[in-house]
């Protein structure tokens, strides 16, 4: 529930930004960054569970 | 231009034709710009649709919209600014609430009309999903900000 939920997330926060961002003028350069910030989130956000799984609170 | 290597004067050569090809940017009339920009904030894509982007009026539409509904099914919380706890307190708001407020009411009427009818008002923290729909919502009503934005630059003639 919680990965889906994140890459839901993930997925709705990188379309949006994608389209915003002033550096994409067409279609191919959107969908590129896109899916780069998509993969950077999930990324950084597992990396963030794996590095804070160990702590205790 | 006189550039480095071969490539870059191929790189050069090629922005040239295209900034050359492509139309100056223009303002939109004025009326029209600030009625883009309430638009924008009331329903999301539609300020986009006004300025004439039709399918990323749909894009912000289906995502936001999406996104505010989806934390609404999934138990989230409408927030109101709440009285601090203090009656002394030199701020009469409780300033997280107000935070949470100020996130989810960007996404304008996605925000009002639930409100209105009483949907999401009822907080269920027990629910298992009470989390994850918060965050959409804000999630939802911050993303509107940005499009908002982005709608007043298009109209400015800032960008296409």
């Amino acid at each position: 529930m919680h990965v889906l939920m994140m890459i839901l997330y993930a997925a709705i926060a990188a379309t949006v930004l994608a389209t915003i961002d002033p550096r994409t003028e067409t279609t191919g350069l959107r969908v590129r960054h896109g899916l780069k910030m998509f993969g950077a989130f999930l990324g950084i956000g597992l990396l963030l569970s794996w590095v804070l799984f160990p702590i205790p609170w | 231009m006189q550039t480095r290597d071969d490539l870059s004067d191929d790189l050069a050569a090629h922005f040239r034709a295209r900034v050359a090809a492509e139309p100056e940017l223009k303002p939109y009339p004025l009326p029209r710009r600030i009625l883009a920009v309430i638009a924008a904030w009331l329903v999301p894509g539609a300020g986009h649709l006004l300025l004439g982007k039709v399918g990323r009026a749909a894009l912000f539409f289906v995502t936001i919209v999406g996104a505010f509904a989806l934390g609404l099914a999934l138990h989230g919380r409408l927030f109101w600014p709440a009285p601090a706890d203090s009656p002394d307190a030199w701020i009469r708001f409780d300033l997280i609430s107000v935070l949470w407020f100020f996130s989810q009411v960007g996404a304008g009427l996605c925000y009002i009309v639930p409100y209105a009818i009483g949907l999401g008002t009822n907080p269920q923290p027990w629910a298992s999903t009470y989390e994850y729909g918060n965050a959409f919502m804000f999630l939802a009503g911050l993303l509107n900000y940005l499009v908002v934005h982005d709608a007043f630059d298009i109209g400015a003639g800032r960008k296409r």
